[in-house]
């Protein structure tokens, strides 16, 4: 921590506790938090005149005398805003104004409630169901239908104070890791996106691989996915590199170039003879794959290569199990069925068997030293979630802020997970069966680990949520699009803002007081992946509900802790100060004594 | 001997060994290290024999022994469950026949005695002073006092800032249908009361008793001591509902709740009778005017059960001195010991038909541990210091948690017959080195929080916000010890802020001792990793990662499985 005033540390911690409590996405708005209070969903943004805008913000239509029905506190009287980025509920008949925000991008699809005919009080009136695990629903009298603008992001243009489309530089990254080396080089074979058009222009691949031997890889491979490199060890230079299934097909196709660059793979990690091939999916989906001209790598095909699979169901099945978790956790619970509840919704286990998939890849790289071939079937998916945590649990740099930052730049989105498709940006088909929370997955994971380690991580759950909430906002640019192609194309960096500029200019938010970057900060992290451990994340699938909300007392602790630190610092080094004028005084007349040394294992 | 839940094909051969006080396990391999908490009386492998709970046969089925059965004269293994859910293999392949069965002999007749065999400390005394509703006359009193079971009269404990007292009353005695002295009683409470307000009565929830705590705890043990690695993994998928299925948490929560309700009409200056639904209502405490009455179907012993759980807790939520360690200590000692809590029927320490079985007292650690999650800055102690208790309930060498009543105790200690060892629980040098202890005080401790106006507590007592205490249920399955992570890294992380404060102190001359024991402390704790279980994990079990764990997808049910994902098509 540098060197920040005591008064700073505290205003940060007022302004956290205060999130904690009031609506997160309003986190930027200082005003917003002020009175706040536990168990309330009230903000305070904005007065009686609208809502308070973000620039390039316009209002779209206001509707008066709308009731918002509050599954905690009952129906509320007020007056409903729309902007071209959020909706907005102000209550006119309460004493405190109760507000209720969500970025229009966070809806996944509104129905009506009643018909012409509907008699009784708040019975017609729209439902919005919104991807951040709430549902809002408003009654109102008259026809009040206002259609949203979903991509708020080329209209938003607040300027921050630094530009977060500079956080991820592919070639830095890969010279941070040591390549170019002996037996990895960086190729701009995909420089026009020709090869694979899902993949990053710039790739890490084995030196001794030409680029015919990788035009011949990607023909053999799904979406032409080959393998490349995601992360190599900086010691044993074990690998983890990704690609999507191999083309095999039911008649058992083989490709002597895929075998052979494969083979590469293997061979630059001297350390081992051996290279795994992690299949995400269960051996079942993996076999069914065949039949649609997929599968996996034969093992008397890929010489010295064994097959693992990590039983990590698709797309549709962690949509299902988010969806029951969203019932089970919305609006409220039921405590007397809650654990058991928890266990039918399968999605603890899912996140389970992720962090599982993931142990066994650090265990592969680091324990054993020996290479590791993730792939699923298309490889931006599960694949995604597996590369990504086990790159976390291996390098302490992607446990901080702007390291995270970079895996997520790298793993997720240069390497065309279908951000697009998987959360639906302005798309109206709520049902489209190419949505999934995949990545909510991913975060989770890392929540579960930041739980088993909490020392371990730079950032704090605020900045988790905060990457979820923007997921969906459609307020950055850097969540759209579905490939590193599209956003060149759509000229993304251009015309959006990065939302890490957004987090990048207010990191004191985001940092975790507890982080420590003393003798252990360096391990190899191995998380216990066992359901006896992973838990519900409570605070994100729950945090709209008021009796579920909970300050972070220890972070809290923590930071004050901290604050007396600087502060007893501070005066410390008046007293030596002092004393060393004193002792100059007096070294006329004796050897001056050395002041005492500030003794602190901890650099906070 | 084996690692727990293994495989048990590789294990520590040694010596087997059983005295009247413990069974213990001798060794010449080097690589059984010793546990990071040192106990001065009980090593790392010796079992205390008042923590044994139950001993199986391990053969081609898993058998429970109990005293009486016949032990077969060829034992091929025995598998032990403690009391604090440590659990233990032992096979006798490579002993000769007889010792199986002698060993298994002497342990059941050790392990469930029937009576008090062991030396006994006695040491704190009733009260020669007691301090009574001032409306009360001596006449009154005495005349009310043989009404209440053991003679014992209503006896003021606790009073809150605004004068409102918490007094203890033992129960009415059953026999007595007349409630008048009750009613005499009840009424100068009234009276004492500046409001005169009348009690309200709360039923206390039905879904309670010795009983079902009993058999919650019978689970709960199941869930935490799996025998294999392959009961391990069983459990893994479906732990949630097995955990539900426990019903623990479910009494955890109702405690709280109990708690909660009580502390609110408190409060709101409302009076408070919580009562049971049968009517043969035991007046146990009254806090101001507020009077706790707690019945249970079974007469037996009650009032002096849960109203401890009940009373205790409210008095932890109101008043931060009890959540100093000297306050808790002096809680216990009030609300349990004193109270006249049957520790030694609920800890099972005799072997008797008659008694019931049934942790209270661990229930009562778990809701303060749950108070400790929700309020970490607000308790002096740690987590360790709460397990470090639980686990001395079970060393029979200390008097404090083996009787059933004050009166058991005087009769002990009276005894010609038996010489007598004063030794309570809570001289914690008796068992622990200063560097053990210091790790029961909370680093995050924040002692002016007693002082704000924030010095009650109100915790979220849902099911939903509770969380299982891995600490104390967990620490014997090696494979769940988190290699340096845990909560304890907070712990130390803590501990290390405070030495620097401690010195940073010192350097601006705001104070001039050095607290050389926090410094000792840390600075050993950073030379060494600490895993999760610190300071009850074993030294050795350092740096190796568990692999057993990660091979377990495919054992995993696969009816469990959505069949979902291999009917959609877009895989």
């Amino acid at each position: 921590m540098n060197k920040r005033g005591s008064a700073d540390l505290l205003s940060i911690d007022q302004n956290n506790s205060k999130n904690a409590s009031s609506d997160s996405l309003n986190s930027d708005s200082k005003s917003s938090s002020l009175n706040s209070k536990i168990g309330q969903e009230l903000n305070l943004s904005g007065n009686e005149s609208g809502p308070l805008l973000l620039n390039g913000e316009r209002v779209q239509g206001v509707a008066r005398d709308v009731t918002y029905l509050c599954p905690y506190s009952g129906p509320a009287r007020g007056v409903l805003t729309f902007t071209n980025y959020k909706l907005h509920f102000r209550s006119i008949d309460r004493e405190t104004p109760y507000v209720v925000e969500m970025p229009l991008g966070a809806v996944s699809r509104i129905e009506k409630v009643g018909g012409a005919s509907s008699r009784g009080e708040n019975s017609y009136g729209i439902e919005i169901f919104c991807k951040d695990m709430r549902n809002l629903r408003f009654a109102h009298k008259q026809e009040n239908h206002s259609r949203r603008n979903p991509l708020f992001a080329f209209q938003y243009s607040e300027t921050f104070s630094e530009n977060g489309w500079n956080v991820y530089e592919p070639i830095a990254e890969l010279k941070r890791m040591g390549i170019n080396n002996d037996m990895w080089k960086i190729s701009k074979i995909n420089d026009t996106y020709s090869v694979c058009d899902s993949y990053p222009a710039v790739w890490a691949v084995p030196t001794a691989a030409t680029d015919e031997d990788l035009q011949a890889s990607a023909a053999f491979r799904s979406r032409g996915r080959l393998p490349v490199l995601s992360w190599i060890h900086p010691e044993s230079q074990a690998t983890i590199t990704r690609c999507a299934q191999p083309l095999v097909g039911v008649g058992g196709k083989r490709s002597r170039e895929d075998e052979r660059y494969v083979q590469y793979i293997m061979d630059a990690n001297a350390q081992s003879h051996k290279l795994f091939i992690m299949d995400a999916r269960p051996m079942a989906n993996a076999v069914a794959n065949k039949a649609k001209g997929g599968g996996y790598e034969a093992e008397d095909a890929y010489q010295n290569s064994e097959v693992v699979f990590l039983d990590i169901h698709n797309i549709h099945v962690m949509r299902e199990s988010l969806r029951k978790l969203k019932e089970l956790c919305f609006p409220t619970i039921d405590e007397t069925r809650w654990l058991s509840g928890l266990e039918s919704t399968m999605w603890l286990k899912h996140i389970k068997c992720i962090v599982a998939g993931a142990v066994k890849i650090v265990d592969k790289v680091e324990t054993h030293k020996t290479s590791v071939l993730v792939h699923c079937s298309d490889g931006w998916d599960r694949t995604a979630q597996l590369t990504a945590l086990a790159m976390l649990l291996l390098d302490p740099y992607y446990r901080t802020i702007k390291g995270f930052e970079v895996l997520i730049e790298k793993e997720w989105l240069s390497f065309g997970h279908k951000f697009q498709q998987r959360i639906g940006h302005g798309d109206e088909h709520h049902s489209d069966a190419d949505r999934s929370p995949v990545f909510v997955q991913f975060i989770d994971c890392v929540w579960q680990v930041t739980q088993q380690f909490p020392n371990a991580f730079q950032f704090n759950e605020h900045f988790l949520t905060t990457i979820l909430d923007h997921l969906y906002s459609c307020r950055f640019g850097t969540f759209l699009c579905s490939s590193e192609r599209e956003r060149v194309q759509e000229r993304l960096k251009e015309k959006t803002v990065s939302l890490w500029s957004y987090i990048n200019s207010q990191l004191p938010l985001y940092q975790n007081p507890l982080y420590w970057d003393g003798p252990t900060h360096q391990l190899v992290l191995m998380p216990i992946a066992s359901m006896r451990y992973i838990k519900p994340w409570k605070s994100f699938y729950c945090r709209w509900n008021p009796s579920m909300r909970q300050q972070d007392p220890v972070y809290q602790r923590t930071r004050e802790l901290l604050v007396q630190k600087e502060q007893l610092k501070k005066k410390a080094e008046e007293c030596r100060r002092e004393q060393a004028v004193r002792t100059n005084a007096r070294s006329m007349n004796s050897a001056g004594q050395a002041a005492p040394r500030l003794h602190s294992p901890v650099h906070s | 001997m084996f690692e727990p839940v293994s495989e048990s094909k590789q294990g520590i051969s040694g010596l087997l060994a059983i005295t009247n006080f413990k069974l213990t396990f001798v060794t010449a391999e080097e690589n059984v290290d010793d546990i990071h908490q040192q106990n001065h009386l009980l090593g790392y492998t010796d079992i205390c024999l008042s923590n044994v709970d139950n001993i199986y046969l391990i053969g081609d089925k898993k058998r429970k022994l109990t005293t009486g059965v016949s032990v077969p004269s060829k034992v091929k293994g025995i598998f032990i469950v403690c009391k604090n859910l440590r659990t233990w293999s032992f096979s006798f392949k490579f002993s000769d026949i007889g010792d199986g069965r002698n060993i298994l002999n002497a342990l059941l007749h050790h392990a469930f005695p029937t009576k008090h065999y062991l030396l006994f400390a006695y040491e704190y005394s009733l009260s020669e002073y007691i301090i009574v509703p001032a409306s009360v006359t001596d006449d009154q009193l005495t005349k009310a006092a043989w009404h209440f079971q053991g003679s014992r009269p209503p006896i003021w404990s606790w009073s809150n800032d605004s004068g409102a007292a918490l007094v203890k009353m033992a129960e009415l005695s059953i026999s007595i249908p007349d409630r008048t002295q009750e009613n005499i009683m009840l009424e100068n409470i009234r009276k004492n009361h500046p409001k005169k307000i009348q009690p309200v009565i709360i039923e206390l929830n039905k879904d309670i008793s010795i009983k079902s705590v009993s058999y919650s705890f019978t689970k709960l043990v199941e869930l935490c001591s799996p025998d294999s690695i392959r009961q391990f993994i069983h459990q893994e998928n479906n732990f949630y509902s097995l955990l539900e299925n426990t019903k623990w948490l479910k009494h955890v929560s109702l405690c709280l709740r109990k708690s909660v309700e009580a502390c609110e009409e408190l409060n709101d200056g409302v009076p408070v009778i919580l009562q049971g639904i049968n009517h043969k209502c035991l007046l146990i405490s009254v806090i101001g005017n507020f009077l706790i009455y707690i019945s249970f179907k079974i007469a037996e012993g009650s009032g002096r059960d849960f109203c401890c759980i009940i009373s205790s807790l409210v008095q932890l939520l109101l008043d931060p001195h009890f959540r100093t360690i000297v306050g808790f200590q002096s809680l216990i000692q009030k609300e349990w010991v004193a109270a006249g809590h049957p520790f030694c029927d609920r800890l099972g320490h005799l072997k008797n038909d008659g008694s019931e079985k049934a942790p209270l007292f661990l229930l009562y650690l778990d809701c303060v541990w749950q108070l400790c999650q929700q309020f970490p800055a607000y308790f002096e102690f740690t987590e360790t210091y709460l397990t470090t208790l639980w686990d001395s309930t079970h060393v029979s060498i200390f008097e404090t948690f083996i009787f059933n009543s004050e009166r058991d105790r005087v009769k002990a200690a009276s005894d010609p017959t038996n010489q007598l060892v004063l030794r309570s629980v809570w001289d914690w040098r008796e068992q622990f080195s200063d560097h053990d202890i210091q790790l029961f005080y909370n680093p995050l401790y924040a002692p002016a929080l007693a002082d704000s106006k924030l010095h009650q507590i109100k915790p979220n007592h849902g099911i939903s916000n509770l969380e299982i205490w891995s600490q104390c249920y967990f620490r014997w399955i090696p494979h769940l010890i988190i290699n340096n992570g845990g909560k304890n890294q907070i712990e130390m992380y803590a501990r290390l802020l405070q030495n620097d404060l401690a010195q940073l102190k010192i350097d601006a001359n705001e104070a001039t001792v050095t607290s050389s024991n926090i410094d000792q402390l840390s600075t050993c704790l950073l030379q060494m990793n600490i895993n999760s279980f610190y300071p009850f994990s074993n030294k050795s079990s350092g740096n190796n990662v568990s692999t057993p764990i990660m091979n377990a997808s495919f054992i995993m049910n696969e009816s469990m499985i959505d069949s979902q994902s291999l009917l959609t098509t877009t895989d």
